[in-house]
């Protein structure tokens, strides 16, 4: 099968009942994502296919042949990544690559979120370290200086 | 295990039965396979060809309940139902067809208790620990039907077009028996294709949840009320979403010693649903 | 000892000494090497990198995901184990065959209760591991483990603790203190309150689960673990194996939390060992989110009958529990009573804790063990004290603020100051109570905090110092998630007076670096921080040795400061420069923790005040706002300190709120084993308002560096704190956790029967 991650393209001889999530990280050495639960209960492996976030370990690896599979490799340097450093916005890190991944999703679909959406579109990313205030804080900057930054682009030359 | 790609709707009803399974988001029906309570050595790829999106009060079974929570053109219960449900993942995975056909959480049948829905002849959760079990329709199985949605539908007198037949909402669930322990009246060979929605005057969902998000109902109140009549329907109180003719029918529920609060709990719901919508 | 020494040249001096060792409240006579090296403290307040927020320096790395946790290891012909756990809550296996699983695909190794001792035929707990199967690949060695023939003998667990108690199946004796004379002063008193409380069992559940990968090297053995205490785990495993120390090597660079469960090796550990022995392949063995749920420790339940009477003006006059911990088939006696024994003045105090052996997964230590339990129970009842006489509840705790301690003085204690910073946090109760509208009322409630944090010897630091300027600190400790690394990395940054970027930081290998401390019983900083500090010491003289010869200067005018040499009397050159020198040669500094302040508690102390919402018709309870002020000694980093501080409350607030395991009562069967049934807070759960006010005053009796820990001091009062404010807001007393929408309505209905009945009975 064709697998297309982070916009490269991978030929794999895989049995049909493998997850997304174990091909990344075994198959094809992408260990960013994590595994948390492996029954879609934490948001860890988050990853984004055709830009919708995805819990990678119910995801049959079959079921997104041909689709645009996005890992948080493939999102280094997304100004999110520099905004959770900044803010502090992770502890022990293992669940950040996928609040980052659902995060992305979030800022892409909505570049100005209030307090409340974040809340609700990240709930179904859990942090055990308790790093959820200044995830929150860290999507609020991140959105802020994205914003500033579209602004300063279009400011005229003095 | 295979996974087929079929080319209709028609042809992956076909496919269905004798171990072969449907499989939309996979969110319920991967967890069951891993689980081994699912037996499927063939998984029927049904995503591309059962229909997808809402066409006036037709929403495809296919379409996803992230879709659904932000379209401003379907009832808002259900919008809210879809909104409270499972986490944002989850919702982007999960298909409204798939959503009806989830399996109860009852930890004594997810961990494959021989229990009466399995088969057996013992419900566990009656004697065992039961806190998030039913307060009707209890008699045999004391599991709580999780599905914000069926409920919500169940109220909006929702009808289901299947490759098969025509049905209510409430036509495509029974409560499990002694010859059948089926919770749904679909066969395996029968694929749901889409919905049809009326369209209430006002209608809403309310939901009591352990946590803030991301948590099955302890109880959820949808009311949608048409001309002068409200239609009521409850999520997590019985093996099945279970309609209310009025308020005044919880007070025939059958609570176990561990769900009595539900009861409670659902009085105030059921209030605030019928004031929210009149 | 430690204290104003003049001269900063004092040569270190390796003494044997005799001192004491506290992990969360278990004191040790330890002997040990300790060179000790008098640093004065820095002055209080924020420094040119110590006490400013910092980001943390491995932040890119786990955000990127290209930290490499256990979980990532990969080496080359691993094989993969699955378990064979008790499905029953107590039985004996009779017999075990493997048979089939050896003949299933992929399987190259299984082993019994007769290979391994930590596989046992008499299963004391449901999920004890009684065989493993390596194969291939997870899949097949878990279709392999399904094929091993247990025959079961099943027996009748006792799951309850009381009745463990009443049979006398205890792990320990009965612990019993006293002081004063309890009879007389409830006799005295003017109140008199008695409660039950109850909490429940809560799981760890740490983002990465138990895991370790073993690797021979010959007779050597290669350790890679999620673990807290890379040292603790090389001694076990080393003794376990009956190998020397120094053949065990333990790795864990990143790991993804444990909150205690993960002080020790654990049973997987040795499994892999054993089944990498066999094969001669590297093996992993991982627990999957179910076995975690299962059986890697908890956060045992307790029951706890308190008794506590009073003057009518608040002062106590004695205090009385019986604690019972269920702390299931092994494990050991949490300090339940420590709070009601430490936190106020009361003369006279009587307790005694049974700990209950009884058929369910052994405890293991979890984020303030026995203390958070302990608080739950002693300040909801001190508060049920406050409201029959009609007292403030901060009143009564300044009231009955214990100043000394006879035995053994504090060597800081500023909780007075902790209550006063909580008093515009207090005063807002007006206003919140006058917010309640309908169905929701709202109230504030506070609870204090006492807790251990003073860390202890033995750990050590090394820094090298090159050509380049640049200084590299080398541990051999973990960083659990808690920041440590970047906290060590600003201390030696201070130290050397040079700039974050030009430090580096090494931990995570035994093999390359000295012994370090556990990381738990917020130990870390206060442990390993004065190691740091005093191997940056350490080259750094050694920096204004040569600096002093290079420029011809006496040391005793040079100091180091951004990153240049720096002369009093004029002159300075960059570090870089006069170093520059060295070529291939290079500055090695070292540095150990010293002890201890001798007969000295060293302990944290707070208080938080926690406004909340209650739904009197659905019993929902949210929490508003957290107000949560403690003395921990210096704070090196406010911006990981107040991550530190969230986390512990938002860790509290779910087993206040939402967390629970439960058992089957009739098999003993876990059936919340998925996180689906066990409820963890997420991002909506958090409160909208959390203010963090760490009073950042060393401790001036505490090493070089006056830090205390601040891991666990967050998590302990916060259940007393809502349960306190929903009693504000409603009247209502809850007595267990979690306070499920259950528990709230009965509290509610109690409070207005008693309400009906003062109503009905009429004052005579």
């Amino acid at each position: 099968m064709e697998l297309v991650v982070n916009g490269g393209s991978y030929s794999l001889e895989t049995p049909v009942g493998r997850s997304l999530a174990e091909t990344l990280r075994d198959v094809l050495g992408l260990t960013g994502t994590k595994i948390g639960c492996n029954e879609g209960h934490c948001g860890a492996c988050t990853v984004l296919v055709d830009g919708v976030p995805t819990l990678s370990c119910i995801t049959l690896v079959h079921t997104v042949e041909g689709r645009d599979v996005t890992t948080i490799e493939g999102l280094r340097d997304h100004p999110l990544v520099d905004s959770f450093v900044r803010s502090d916005a992770l502890q022990c890190g293992f669940c950040t690559p996928g609040q980052i991944v659902s995060a992305a999703a979030l800022v892409e679909a909505n570049p100005e979120p209030s307090r409340e959406q974040i809340r609700h579109q990240m709930a179904g990313n859990l942090c055990r370290c308790g790093a959820y205030p200044k995830i929150e804080e860290a999507i609020v900057a991140c959105a802020r200086q994205t914003k500033l930054a579209a602004v300063a682009e279009e400011a005229p030359d003095a | 295990m295979q996974l087929q790609h079929p080319e209709s709707a028609e042809a992956a009803a076909a496919a269905l039965g004798n171990g072969s399974v449907a499989l939309a988001g996979g969110t319920e029906l991967v967890p069951l396979i891993r689980d081994g309570l699912v037996r499927a050595d063939t998984l029927v790829a049904i995503r591309d060809v059962v229909p997808r999106g809402i066409d006036g009060t037709r929403i495809g079974a296919g379409t996803t309940l992230a879709e659904l929570e932000v379209d401003p053109k379907i009832p808002q219960a259900l919008r809210e139902a879809c909104s409270l449900a499972a986490s944002p993942q989850l919702r982007s995975m999960g298909t409204v067809g798939g959503n009806l056909l989830q399996a109860t959480r009852c930890w004594y049948w997810r961990l494959n208790f021989p229990c009466y829905l399995h088969g057996g002849d013992r419900c566990h959760a009656r004697q065992g620990e039961h806190r998030e079990h039913a307060i009707f329709g209890n008699e045999r199985c004391a599991s709580a039907h999780p599905s914000d949605i069926a409920a919500t539908l169940l109220a909006l007198g929702a009808t289901v077009r299947t490759t098969r037949r025509e049905l209510t909402v409430a036509h495509l669930y029974r409560l499990p028996t002694d010859d059948n322990r089926d919770v749904t009246t679909i066969e395996p060979d029968e694929l749901i294709l889409e919905l049809d929605v009326p369209r209430p005057e006002a209608s809403t969902y309310l939901k009591a949840m352990d946590r803030r998000r991301f948590s099955f109902a302890v109880v959820g109140v949808a009311a949608a009320r048409f001309g002068d009549g409200v239609r009521l329907a409850l999520a997590g109180v019985a093996p099945i979403p279970w309609a209310l003719g009025s308020p005044d029918e919880l007070e025939e529920a059958t609570p176990l010693p561990g769900t009595a609060y539900k009861v409670e709990i659902a009085r105030t719901l059921v209030r605030r649903a019928v004031e929210s919508v009149s | 000892m430690n204290g104003p020494y003049g001269d900063l040249w004092t040569r270190s001096v390796a003494r044997l000494i005799k001192t004491e060792k506290e992990v969360e409240g278990r004191y040790e006579d330890v002997w040990l090497v300790v060179e000790e090296d008098a640093l004065d403290q820095w002055p209080a307040g924020p420094g040119e990198i110590v006490g400013q927020p910092t980001p943390r320096i491995t932040g890119p790395q786990r955000a990127r995901g290209e930290a490499r946790y256990t979980a990532d290891v990969q080496l080359p012909g691993m094989l993969h184990t699955a378990v064979l756990r008790s499905p029953h809550a107590y039985a004996r296996a009779k017999s075990i065959d493997f048979t089939r699983a050896l003949a299933a695909p992929g399987v190259r190794a299984a082993i019994g209760p007769d290979d391994l001792d930590v596989l046992v035929d008499e299963a004391g707990y449901p999920g004890v591991a009684v065989a493993a199967v390596a194969a291939d690949t997870f899949d097949a060695a878990r279709d392999a483990v399904a094929l091993i023939d247990v025959d079961w003998e099943v027996l009748e667990p006792v799951l309850d603790p009381d009745e463990a108690v009443g049979r006398k199946q205890l792990l320990i004796e009965p612990r019993k203190y006293e002081r004063g004379d309890v009879e007389r002063g409830f006799a005295e008193a003017d109140a008199v309150v008695e409660a039950e409380f109850r909490t429940q069992t809560v799981l760890h559940n740490s983002m990465e689960t138990h895991q370790t990968v073993c690797e021979w090297q010959g007779d050597r053995l290669d350790v890679y673990i999620s673990t807290q205490f890379i040292w603790g785990v090389r001694d076990e495993v080393a003794e376990q194996l009956g190998l020397p120390p120094d053949k065990v090597r333990v790795v864990c660079e990143f790991m993804g939390g444990g909150f205690g469960s993960k002080n020790g090796a654990g049973d997987h550990t040795f499994i892999a060992a054993e089944l990498a022995r066999r094969t001669g392949r590297p093996v992993r063995c991982a627990l999957t989110r179910r076995e975690e749920n299962q059986a890697s420790g908890n956060r045992n339940a307790t029951i706890q009958r308190l008794k506590a009477g009073a003057r009518s003006d608040g002062t106590l006059v004695a205090l009385s529990g019986k604690f019972v911990n269920a702390v299931g088939w092994s494990g050991w006696t949490a300090t339940t009573e420590g709070p009601m024994q430490m936190l106020y003045a009361c003369d006279n105090v009587q307790t005694v804790t049974y700990g209950a052996k009884i058929n369910t997964p052994p405890m293991r230590a979890f984020r303030a063990p026995g203390f958070v339990e302990g608080t739950f129970g002693l300040e909801c009842l001190l508060d049920e004290l406050a409201a029959k006489l009609d007292l403030d509840p901060l009143e009564v705790r300044r009231l009955n603020y214990s100043h000394a301690d006879d035995d053994r003085p504090y060597s800081s204690k500023r909780l007075m100051e902790c209550y006063k910073r909580a008093e515009p946090h207090w005063e807002r109760r007006h206003e919140v109570r006058a917010r309640s509208e309908g169905a929701w009322k709202r109230g504030v409630g506070l609870a204090s905090q006492v807790w251990y944090g003073g860390g202890g010897p033995p750990s050590y630091a090394w820094v090298r110092l090159g050509a380049d300027g640049r200084a590299t600190v080398i541990t051999a400790m973990q960083d659990i998630g808690t920041g440590t690394a970047t906290a060590m990395t600003q201390i030696a940054a201070e130290e050397l007076g040079l700039p974050l970027d030009s430090v580096d930081f090494v931990l995570g290998d035994s093999a390359r670096g000295p012994y370090a401390s556990i990381s738990a019983g917020s130990s870390t900083t206060p442990s390993m921080g004065p190691a740091v500090r005093a191997a940056a010491a350490d080259a750094g003289r050694q920096i204004l040795e040569i600096a002093a010869q290079r420029y011809d200067k006496e040391q005793r005018v040079l100091s180091l400061k951004n990153g240049h040499v720096v002369s009093s009397d004029g002159g300075s050159w960059a570090v870089a420069e006069v170093v520059g020198l060295l070529e291939d040669a290079q500055i090695l500094g070292k540095g150990a923790r010293g002890p201890n302040p001798a007969g000295m508690q060293v302990l944290t102390f707070g208080v938080q005040v926690v406004e909340v919402s209650v739904d009197t018709e659905t019993g929902e309870v949210r929490v508003d706002r957290v107000a949560a002020i403690h003395d921990v000694g210096r704070v090196i980093n406010p911006l990981g300190a107040s991550s530190q501080v969230e986390g512990g409350i938002i860790q509290g607030i779910g087993h206040t709120l939402s967390e629970e395991r439960l058992l089957d009562p009739q098999t003993g069967t876990i059936l919340t084993q998925s996180l689906d049934a066990y409820r963890l807070p997420t991002i909506a759960d958090v409160p909208p308002e959390i203010v963090t006010d760490l009073l950042d005053i060393p401790d001036e009796h505490l090493t070089n560096l006056g830090s205390k820990g601040l891991g666990e001091p967050p998590i302990v009062p916060i259940a007393a704190a809502i349960a306190n404010a929903i009693r504000d807001a409603t009247g209502a007393d809850v007595r267990s956790l979690p306070i499920s929408r259950e528990e709230m309505l009965r509290a509610l209905r109690e409070a207005r029967q008693r309400a009906g009945e003062k109503v009905a009975a009429p004052a005579s």
